[in-house]
């Protein structure tokens, strides 16, 4: 599914700007990752830290941060959290998060709140809301051509 | 009308200030406190690291120590540079929808040309090279970074008022190795400035106002010049707890790595072409090339391009990124084929030149 040419995920979670995806797991941890959109509005990704697992993370305040093309910029977090683990694969090639955004997550947390993604945004609702950032950013996704 | 935009100028103060006043102003204008600002600094000697970078692995930290050099981590991503007062930096704090664009990528192209023309004002040929840089005649004058916060946007630059190459290169190890005159010559080449193409240090007040006004003009704001506000300065006394000790600095700490440059040297149809490649093994990425020789490139500056084309490119897209070099503007290399130019960097790299190096 694509808006733009950004790929869309239905059966992900959403924060309210599609800044990063979120996966439920068995265990009740959440993967994080990047959305098509950021790693576009980013550009060539260079760095990914992730803060160290055992750290609690308060919402509002980056699980990680990224650099791309002499940016530094924080990969958000909308919920209270502890870090569980990072992608070291990712950590490694920050590439991935440009090449396969979906593929390639963050980080794995665990949420303070067992019903954390009850306040994130899935299915239609989050199609329609990723397609308008789209449109109305005039946000155009490439992978194929970085 | 023209939007309200703070004028601020917050002199020259040690490194541990000014990246505290970094966060304090990005998080206030994230939090809605504070205006879109024009900051004006300068600094104290110091080295500062970008974000993502460790000090074990980018300075020399024992030189540092005895000359006096404070070593700071700057909050917005980029290299190492060294800073002394003879450099002017400047920063804009908005927000990310102030510009019309979305994506970091054209926000720095936006500002990096509106900084460019702010030194044509002071008769100087400026232009912005991708991606980051403003250069003349090739040679970099002025560097930049940014970070974000929530909606807030953090975009600074320095501008080589002056510089001290020698020192600069002693700090960053660029070539601690064995600091040649010919390395030092070779970074002279590579950057500029102002004192040097105007043959004077224009008055600091000048140059302020070239900037200002190139941003007033080119952003459609109206500056006037302010103060911290309280709220802001509670925020500094905070941010300065942060930053002002070890753990900041240590933030990413990687043991010093193995930063000996790869050289290579060859005769090709068309001329003899010398490379030193900085190279990042654990990631597979050029960090830079210095490319030198007896070859004939029309124009001359087309090979600095080139370097800074070929800045934190992966290695698998050397020989693509060397083409699309060339086949996006008009150089003449003679009998030289341009892609000699990603084969040379090819053999620095290969397995033989490495055991050699």
């Amino acid at each position: 599914m694509e808006c733009n040419g950004c790929e869309f995920r239905p059966e992900l979670y959403y924060d309210s700007e599609y800044q990063i995806w979120l996966r439920r797991e068995e265990t009740g941890d959440l993967t994080v990752g990047m959305t098509d959109i950021s790693q576009t509005v980013a550009g060539r990704i260079l760095h990914v830290r992730v803060r160290k697992p055992g750290t609690l993370r308060s919402r509002g305040k980056p699980v990680a941060t990224i650099e791309s093309g002499k940016w530094a910029g924080p990969v958000p977090n909308v919920f209270d959290c502890v870090i569980e683990a990072a992608n070291a694969e990712v950590l490694e090639n920050p590439g991935l998060l440009n090449a396969e955004p979906y593929e390639a997550w963050i980080a794995r947390v665990k949420p303070a709140a067992p019903d954390a993604v009850e306040a994130l945004v899935t299915g239609e609702a989050a199609r329609s809301g990723y397609c308008e950032r789209c449109r109305r950013e005039d946000i155009h996704c490439g992978r194929g051509a970085r | 009308m023209a939007v309200a935009w703070r004028l601020l100028d917050t002199g020259l103060r040690r490194a541990a200030d000014n990246i505290a006043l970094n966060r304090t102003l990005l998080e206030s204008r994230a939090a809605g406190e504070s205006p879109n600002t024009l900051r004006f600094l300068r600094f104290t000697p110091c080295a500062l690291l970008g974000y993502h970078q460790s000090a074990a692995q980018e300075l020399d930290l024992e030189y540092c120590r005895d000359h006096g050099i404070e070593v700071q981590r700057r909050i917005t991503g980029g290299g190492a540079i060294y800073f002394d007062p003879g450099q002017l930096g400047w920063e804009l704090y908005f927000g990310r929808r102030d510009l019309g664009v979305a994506d970091m990528e054209s926000v720095s192209r936006r500002l990096c040309e509106l900084a460019a023309g702010a030194l044509r004002r002071l008769g100087l040929d400026a232009r912005f090279r991708p991606r980051n840089d403003i250069e003349v005649g090739g040679r970099k004058i002025s560097g930049t970074g940014g970070v974000s916060e929530g909606e807030a946007l953090l975009f600074q630059g320095t501008l080589l008022l002056d510089c001290d190459v020698e020192k600069m290169l002693r700090v960053l190890r660029i070539s601690a190795q064995k600091l040649s005159d010919k390395a030092v010559a070779s970074a002279r080449e590579r950057i500029v400035t102002v004192r040097e193409l105007i043959g004077q240090l224009p008055p600091l007040s000048e140059v302020q106002q070239a900037l200002a006004e190139a941003f007033a003009q080119g952003l459609d704001i109206a500056l006037a010049p302010d103060e911290l506000s309280a709220t802001e300065q509670a925020r500094f006394v905070a941010a300065l707890e942060e930053i002002a000790q070890p753990g900041w600095i240590d933030l990413v700490a990687k043991p010093p790595a193995d930063r000996s440059l790869r050289h290579a040297t060859q005769k090709f149809p068309g001329g003899l072409i010398s490379v030193s490649v900085d190279f990042d093994a654990v990631v597979g990425r050029i960090k830079q090339v210095w490319f030198s020789g007896d070859f004939f490139v029309t124009p001359r500056r087309a090979v600095l391009d080139l370097e800074a084309a070929l800045r934190n490119v992966a290695l698998e897209h050397l020989e693509d990124t060397v083409a699309q070099f060339f086949a996006a503007r008009e150089v003449d290399c003679l009998q030289l084929d341009p892609a000699s130019f990603a084969r040379i960097v090819r053999q620095a790299l290969a397995p033989a030149a490495l055991a050699a190096s």
